[in-house]
Formats: C-alpha cells, sequence, structure tokens
C-alpha cells in the first residue's frame, strides 16, 4: 500500500519534470534555430524566470527514488552513468549560460551556449531513459556493469524522441507567450516539432518489442488502458496540430497547442507505465524488491506527500507572478535596451 | 590512481565547489531581505540602491549554486551507487525534505526577487526576499542533518547490511547535529559579511559611490563582529564534542602521533605510513589552554591511538582544520580592528584598514571549505562513521567512465569560477551607480517594447488573484518614488 501510494508520487515527480522542464529546454532548443538577436533573447529571457523551479522536480524526482526506491537509486545511476553525466554538464552550462546572459546583456555566446547545452541535456535525457529498457546485472545490492553495457540504438531513438517532443513543448509554450512574428515562427516550428516526434514515437513503440523490456500488455485490463492512453496521446497530439496551425490571435489559439501537448506527453508515460509495472529495470529489478523499509515510507509519504500541495502552490505562483505575455522589448526592433525580462524593474 | 580514488576526487571537487556558493547567497540572501525591509521602512533611495547592486552579485551565485547542487545529490547514486542503496532510507528522506520544505521555496520566490522589482508591490516584494532566505536556511538546516548523522549515526538498526530507520527523533537529532548547525549557519553568515564587507571596501579605496559602501560595509561588519565571538565558542564545542564520538578525527585535526603533546602544532608535515611527521612547528602549552587546563597538564590524544586501518588522513585533516583556524584567527581580528576604529570614529577615513578589508573578501569562503574538509577528511575511511567503509559504498564504475566525468566536471568548474569572478569584477566596475534610483529615467521614457503592434498591452496582464498573496501582482509601483 504505502510502495503504490509512493511510485504514484514518484510518477507525479517524472510528469511534472517531463512538462515543466521539457518546455523550457526545448526553448533553449529553439534559440538554436532562431536567427534573430532580440528573439533569441526573449527566448531565453522566457526562461530566465522559471527555470530553477522546473529544474527542482528533477532533483526531487531524484530524491523521491532514492528515498522510496534506495535500490532503483543505486542501480540505474551507475547504470546510466555517461548520459546522466553528459546531462550534469549541460545542465550546468544551461544554468549558469541563463543567469549570465539576463545579469549581463547583451551575451551572445552564452546566449549560444544556452541552446547547445539544452540541446545535449534533452537528448542525454531521452538517451538515459533508453537505457532502462536493457537488463541489468546484480551482484546482491551492488551494480555490476561494463561502460556502454546500456548503450543500444535504441538509446538513440529515445534520445531523438525526447529532444523532439521537449522542442514541441517549447513551441507551443512561446506561442502561449509571444506575439508578432516570433508567435507566428513559433506556430509554424512547433507544428513541424509536433509531427517529427509523433513519428519518431511510433518508431519508439514499435522497436521497444526488441528490446529487453519489450511491452507488457498480457492481461486485458493493461491493454485497454494502453489503448486508451495511446488513444489520448494522439488527440492530444492533434489538438496541439490544429492549435499551432491556428493562425489568428485569441486565447484558444494560443493555449490549445499547450494544453493538447501537455496531454499528449502525460498520456505517453502513463502507458508505458502501465505497460511496464512493476518493473524498473529488467529482468527484475521492481518496485518491489527496490522498495524501502516501511519507516521510511510512513515518514516520506507524512514529510514529503503532505507537502506536496504546497510545493504546487509555489509553482503556481512563481508562473501566476509572470502570467501574461512576455514582454523584453525583444519584438521587431533592434537589440533590447532592457536588462532583465522586466522593462521597469530591472533597468540597467 | 584506483576507481575509488577518482571517485572520491570527483566528490570532493564538486562539492567544495557547491559549497562555495552558499557560502556567499545564504548569508547574501539574508542581507538582501535587510536592506530592502529597510528600504521599505524608511523609502530611503540608498538601500534600493544596495539591493540592487547586491542582488547582481547574488543572482549568478544563486543559479551556479543550484547546478551544482543537484550534481551532488545524483553523485549520491551515480558514483556512491552502494551508499545510496544502504543508506537511501535515512538519508533519502532528509534530503526530500530539504527539496520540498526548502529547494521549492527557493526556487518559487526567486522568480520575484531578481525580476520583480518595480512591478510587484514593496510588500510582495519583501515577502520574496523573505521566502527566499528562509529557503536557504531550512536547506542548511537539514543538509546539516544528513550530513551530522553520517557523523554520528544514530537511531538507525542494519537490516542485511541496510540502514533503516528506527526512531526519526534520534536520527534528525543526533550527537553532532546540535553543535554542527548553529555552527555552518553562523559560518556563512560570516563568509558572506566578509565578502560583502571586502567589495564594498574597493569603493571606498577607489573613492566611488560613498553612501552606498559606507551603509554595505557598515552592516557587513557589524554583523561579522557580533558572530565572530559566537563562532569561536560554537567551534570550541563543536571540537570538544567530538571526543568522544570521533576521536579519530580529534586525533588527526591536533596532529600528534603519539600521546602526550601539550603544545598546539601549527605546522607540520605528516607521513601517513611512516606514521611520524616529518616537519613540525609546535607552541608550547597551547594545546591545553585550549582545553582550558592553564596548569599545562592536558596532553592531546595522537593518531597511533586508532587502528592504521581506521586511520584518516592526517595531512588534509590537519590542514583543513588549520585552514579554518587561520583564517577564524584573521577575521576576528579584522573585526575587533573595526570596531575599534567604529568606536573611535575613523572607519572612513582610515584608508589602509579599507585596503586590508579588501584582501579579506575571500577568507570566510577559505574558512568554510576548510572546515568541510576537516570534518569529512576526518570522517575517513568511514562514509557512516563506525558502520560503513567508503572503499565498500562506491559504485562499481569502469575508472574509464569516472576518469572521463572527473576531468570534465573539473574543466567546466574552472570555466565557471573564472567566469563568475570576471563576472564579479565587471560589476563591481560599473559599479552601483547605475543602480540608484535616483538617475533612473521617468516612466514615460521606457524603451518602446514594440509588443503592442498586435494589442498586446505592455503591461503584463492583471493576474488572477494569487492564494499565496493577496496583492494584485500587476500593480505597479516605480520604485523609490
Ligand atoms: C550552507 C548550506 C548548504 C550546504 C552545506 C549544502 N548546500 Fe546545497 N544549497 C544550499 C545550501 C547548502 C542553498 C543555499 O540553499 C542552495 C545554493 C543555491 C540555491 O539555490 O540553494 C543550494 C542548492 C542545492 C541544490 C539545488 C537546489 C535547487 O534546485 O533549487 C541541491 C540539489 C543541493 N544544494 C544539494 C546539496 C547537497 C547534496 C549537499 C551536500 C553534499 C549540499 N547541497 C550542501
Ligand atoms: C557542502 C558541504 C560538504 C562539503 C564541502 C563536503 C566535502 C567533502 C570532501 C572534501 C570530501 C572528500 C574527503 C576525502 O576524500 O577525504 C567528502 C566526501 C564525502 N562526503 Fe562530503 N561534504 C559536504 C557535505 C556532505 C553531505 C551533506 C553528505 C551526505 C549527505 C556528504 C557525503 C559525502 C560522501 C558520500 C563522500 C565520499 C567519501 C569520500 O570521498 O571520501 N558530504 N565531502
Ligand atoms: C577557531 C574557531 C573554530 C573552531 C575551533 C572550529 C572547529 C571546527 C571543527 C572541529 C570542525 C569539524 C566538525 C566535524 O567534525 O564535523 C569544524 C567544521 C566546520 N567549520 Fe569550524 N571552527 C572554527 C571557526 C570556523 C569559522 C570562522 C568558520 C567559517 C566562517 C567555520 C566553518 C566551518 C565549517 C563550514 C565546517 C564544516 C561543517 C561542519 O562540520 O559543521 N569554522 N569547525
Amino acid at each position: 500500500m504505502t510502495t503504490t501510494l509512493w511510485s504514484a508520487t514518484v510518477l507525479v515527480c517524472l510528469l511534472m519534470y517531463v512538462v515543466l522542464d521539457g518546455y523550457d529546454l526545448g526553448i533553449g532548443v529553439a534559440t538554436l534555430f532562431e536567427r534573430d538577436p532580440a528573439h533569441r533573447r526573449h527566448l531565453l529571457e522566457s526562461v530566465a524566470v522559471g527555470w530553477d523551479g522546473n529544474e527542482t522536480w528533477l532533483i526531487l524526482l531524484g530524491v523521491a527514488l532514492w528515498a522510496g526506491f534506495p535500490l532503483a537509486f543505486g542501480t540505474i545511476l551507475p547504470h546510466a552513468y555517461l548520459p546522466m553525466i553528459v546531462m550534469l554538464f549541460s545542465l550546468i552550462v544551461r544554468g549558469v549560460s541563463v543567469e549570465m546572459a539576463s545579469q549581463a546583456p547583451p551575451a551572445p555566446r552564452w546566449t549560444t551556449a544556452f541552446g547547445v547545452a539544452s540541446l545535449l541535456a534533452s537528448f542525454a535525457q531521452g538517451f538515459a531513459l533508453g537505457t532502462l529498457t536493457s537488463a541489468v546485472r546484480l551482484r546482491g545490492d551492488v551494480y555490476t556493469g561494463s561502460a556502454f553495457g546500456a548503450f543500444s540504438w535504441f538509446c538513440v531513438l529515445s534520445g531523438l524522441t525526447v529532444t523532439a517532443a521537449y522542442t514541441a513543448l517549447g513551441y507551443a509554450y512561446t506561442k502561449h507567450k509571444s506575439a508578432g512574428r516570433l508567435r507566428n515562427s513559433a506556430a509554424r516550428r512547433g507544428a513541424v516539432a509536433t509531427a517529427v516526434a509523433g513519428v519518431l514515437l511510433v518508431a519508439v513503440l514499435v522497436a521497444v518489442g526488441s528490446t529487453a523490456a519489450p511491452l507488457n500488455l498480457g492481461t486485458p485490463g493493461r491493454a485497454v488502458a494502453f489503448a486508451v492512453l495511446l488513444l489520448f496521446a494522439a488527440g492530444g497530439g492533434g489538438t496541439a496540430l490544429v492549435g499551432f496551425a491556428w493562425r489568428r490571435t485569441s486565447r484558444a489559439a494560443d493555449t490549445l497547442p499547450l494544453g493538447g501537448l501537455v496531454v499528449a506527453t502525460v498520456s505517453v508515460f502513463l502507458a508505458l507505465g502501465v505497460a511496464r509495472y512493476p518493473v524498473l529495470l529488467p529482468p527484475d529489478l521492481t518496485l518491489g524488491s527496490a522498495a524501502g523499509p516501511h519507516s521510511t515510507m510512513v515518514f516520506i509519504l507524512v514529510g514529503i506527500g503532505l507537502n506536496m500541495p504546497l510545493v504546487l502552490a509555489y509553482n503556481v505562483f512563481a508562473h501566476r507572478a509572470f502570467a501574461g505575455k512576455f514582454t523584453t522589448g525583444a519584438e521587431g526592433h533592434e537589440a533590447p535596451t532592457t536588462q532583465g525580462p522586466l522593462a521597469a524593474g530591472a533597468r540597467p | 590512481m584506483s576507481l575509488l580514488d577518482l571517485s572520491r576526487w570527483q566528490f570532493a571537487i564538486t562539492v567544495l565547489f557547491h559549497m562555495t556558493f552558499p557560502a556567499i547567497t545564504v548569508g547574501l540572501s539574508i542581507f538582501l531581505s535587510v536592506v530592502y525591509g529597510l528600504y521599505w521602512r524608511t523609502g530611503r533611495a540608498v538601500y534600493l540602491q544596495m539591493f540592487r547592486f547586491w542582488r547582481r552579485v547574488f543572482a549568478v551565485g544563486f543559479a551556479i549554486g543550484v547546478v551544482a547542487g543537484a550534481v551532488i545529490t545524483f553523485e549520491m547514486g551515480l558514483n556512491w551507487g552502494v551508499y545510496g542503496a544502504r543508506t537511501g532510507p535515512i538519508i533519502g528522506p532528509i534530503i526530500g525534505m530539504e527539496v520540498v520544505t526548502a529547494f521549492f521555496v527557493e526556487a518559487g520566490f526567486i522568480g520575484v526577487l531578481l525580476y520583480g522589482d518595480g512591478r510587484v508591490r514593496k510588500g510582495t516584494m519583501f515577502m520574496s526576499t523573505v521566502m527566499v532566505s528562509v529557503g536557504t536556511v531550512l536547506s542548511s538546516t537539514w543538509i546539516i542533518a544528513a550530513n551530522s548523522w553520517m557523523q554520528t549515526p544514530a537511531g538507525f538498526k542494519v537490516v542485511h547490511g541496510r540502514f533503516e530507520p528506527t526512531d526519526w527523533m534520534r536520527v534528525i537529532f543526533n550527537p553532532s547535529f546540535v553543535w554542527r548547525w548553529p555552527h555552518m549557519l553562523a559560518a556563512v553568515l560570516i563568509s558572506a559579511s566578509f565578502f560583502v564587507a571586502g567589495i564594498s571596501a574597493w569603493y571606498l579605496v577607489k573613492g566611488r559611490a560613498k553612501g552606498f559602501a559606507r551603509r554595505s560595509m557598515s552592516i557587513a561588519l557589524g554583523i561579522a563582529a557580533l558572530l565572530m565571538p559566537v563562532q569561536l565558542y560554537l567551534g570550541d564545542n563543536v571540537a570538544g564534542h567530538e571526543l568522544p564520538y570521533q576521536l579519530s578525527k580529534l586525533e588527526a585535526i591536533e596532529g600528534n602521533w603519539n600521546n602526550g603533546d601539550t603544545g598546539f602544532v601549527l605546522f607540520s608535515i605528516p607521513d601517513q605510513q611512516a606514521a611520524r611527521n616529518i616537519a613540525e612547528l609546535d607552541i608550547p602549552c597551547l594545546g591545553s589552554y585550549i582545553a582550558k587546563d592553564l596548569t599545562c597538564k592536558t596532553a592531546m590524544p595522537g593518531l597511533k591511538l586508532t587502528p592504521a586501518a581506521d586511520r584518516p588522513d592526517m595531512a588534509a585533516t590537519f590542514w583543513g582544520f588549520r585552514i579554518m583556524f587561520l583564517a577564524a584567527v584573521l577575521m576576528f581580528g579584522t573585526t575587533f580592528a573595526a570596531t575599534v576604529l567604529r568606536l573611535r570614529n575613523r572607519l572612513w577615513t582610515a584608508r589602509r584598514f579599507h585596503r586590508f578589508v579588501l584582501w579579506t573578501t575571500p577568507v570566510g569562503i577559505l574558512a568554510i571549505l576548510g572546515g568541510w574538509v576537516t570534518a569529512e577528511a576526518g570522517r575517513q575511511p568511514w562514509i557512516v562513521f563506525g558502520q560503513l567503509r567508503t572503499s565498500d559504498a562506491v559504485s562499481r564504475l569502469a575508472p574509464g567512465e569516472v576518469l572521463f566525468s572527473v576531468v570534465g566536471f573539473s574543466a567546466l568548474y574552472l570555466i565557471m569560477l573564472v567566469a563568475y569572478v570576471a563576472y564579479i569584477v565587471r560589476t563591481m566596475r560599473i559599479g552601483p551607480e547605475r543602480d540608484d534610483p535616483g538617475q533612473e529615467p521617468p516612466p514615460e521614457d521606457l524603451p518602446d517594447t514594440g509588443l503592442a503592434e498586435e494589442g498586446v498591452p505592455l503591461e503584463p496582464v492583471p493576474p488572477e488573484p494569487v492564494p499565496l498573496v493577496p496583492v494584485p501582482l500587476g500593480s505597479r509601483e516605480v520604485a523609490a518614488r
């Protein structure tokens, strides 16, 4: 019972992270396709106000796994060592360059570093997710593997898929938060990214059958849930495409792509969860075998679980404080003269 | 170099790099709260100027602290997977509490602190700044609880090699936590004070922005003067309470191999293999005095009391402690001199003193790093003192993998450190003059953002009421007016 509740908490952290940092990494990738320095700056600064909070979900995801499923934490991380390290390198560069570029503009090189690091981090995350499909070797509670043992072409596919999906989320967020030319180009490119992510996802679903962790749809319950969730995902993706194509400026046209993609992302992860449960790493590292003792589960369910509503409230506060279209003075003019995202407050 | 050594070097490098930034930002966030509070109460422009300038210094340090902190958390599983799996039921929940009670608070309010000035009400601004500092203090609390448990484990049982909690109160309020927590808190306040005082002193030396610099330096040195004596008392107790729990660490700190020395070893080059000091400089009787025995009879225990297999590396422990200790003496002297100058009304004319204070900018940070080297190197060869050896806790990775990450982190962190220092120097050169609200252009001269073209309002859309703060965030006050 406690194990199930805690698995649900870990899953919530994963979904929050993928959606929130997904848009934020995706905006980073989007800066690489953007020529106009003012637009690049606008993109970067729309990340500056929120990246810290978004990334905190990654920490919570890691620590929630550690606290509740210590064996999984101590096994999955060494298993995915190299992609995780590359992800950490990229997150460092990214966090520092966002702050450098928004505190001391103009900083074209920091902005480029931000884009490249976002791309690498997205790919590394997808790659690391992909390693969850390769078999693990354990001796007692000690991981024994080789440096590249967890790697396969499936990891590359997974990395590409995640990168495309994040990029689509980034464009959806940008369409939601910007105006004018930037909004229109985000809509065009967002549609392309969504389509690419969709195609790659189909490839992933086909290919996963030939890894060490094929989908388990043995019972009717699983099969039905999986199919329904994938339908949701398809619906979300379709909605996003329609939303991106909608040129008129209206609240709906600016919210639909984001809403659709969030539904699609969440559904895909839930579907994969349904088809994997309760295996964490094949063949036999499961939620049950990795779970911590009862005294720990009670402590974290009370201490961390009861804090979750508060945590969500801080997130809402942080996003509400900067609600509405984002203004940097970047649209259609020469390089912005303002400093920081807000014209009035952070003026030099 | 073995896999274990590589993982240890990586951990030491990454954790010391991380610690450098909380050593600046925890205290600075409290300083920002004080300064903004003063501005809110008095409406004086200089406080807003101070807030804006020090916020620039804070912002980038905070960001580096965040990303470097994330690295450490994952290393607990990446490089110390066996440790992660075995201590997870105890350390995991404590750090989990840190994430939900501290990191999310910081992350939720940092956006307003950094970018809300002039856009939200002064009350909201103040509240957000205070919340960020509350977050940083809570975060230090939990992390010290976790680390102290590794130093003096309590309230657990071992089942199949795994540590399982039996009494959470004893886990969290473990024996060393009680003294180390206030010691750490005072440490970060002191280090930030010296950081602020040093940078302010530069403006006094240059004769720039005097009003700003005097007030900053006055507050900073005042706080340090109050805390330094407290810190010496706390530090003495931290050391004193080590005796019953971690004798081997205390022996290494003292720097003697054999029992019986009543002096204080000031300088030494220990030879771990031969269990002797190659060179040594000893102040007679001082060790006994520090142990509060003025008759020069109390002798220090030597490291040979501990079996060779359980000895920490003396050089690291000894020198880590000496760096902290000497820095403490230097800082105590500085605050003492400042207080004397202040009482004699000469603090603003003593040019040589300003130049000296400029050089003490990083001393607090060095003390903190030295303190951590003492604490952690002195705990070796145990990762959980007396229970789990560091060599048993390391992930069985390929050495090549770890070499890759050590080299990568070292290079990256070196670049980040250089970039941060360059940024601070550049921010200092530009100076607080631009942050003076008296210099602001009137609001009508705001640069045209051009976003109005599609009917997008220039002002942020006034959001619906936010549950946490009953203030319409869109209402703009032009600051300092
Ligand atoms: C003196 C206090 C102190 C100490 C001893 C440590 N930290 Fe720290 N940490 C902070 C004080 C702090 C902070 C001031 O709260 C930071 C710095 C910047 C920030 O956002 O919070 C932070 C950030 C920070 C973050 C990023 C938080 C975020 O996403 O917002 C993580 C994951 C850690 N730390 C983890 C650690 C670990 C695993 C440590 C020990 C090995 C550690 N910290 C030592
Ligand atoms: C920010 C504060 C900290 C600093 C500066 C610090 C510093 C260090 C240093 C210098 C070492 C290397 C010691 C050696 O190799 O001889 C070390 C080791 C270690 N510390 Fe810390 N530490 C800090 C806090 C913590 C905390 C809070 C934890 C756990 C929750 C922790 C866990 C470890 C582990 C697992 C090792 C590995 C053992 C080793 O490398 O020898 N540290 N730390
Ligand atoms: C002369 C006065 C001081 C004494 C006797 C003293 C003593 C100690 C001792 C014995 C430790 C090791 C604790 C352990 O085993 O875990 C320690 C750790 C530490 N000290 Fe000090 N200290 C003094 C001054 C300072 C100052 C001035 C600072 C910083 C401004 C500082 C910062 C630290 C830090 C950050 C640690 C590591 C964290 C910890 O272990 O609590 N100390 N100190």
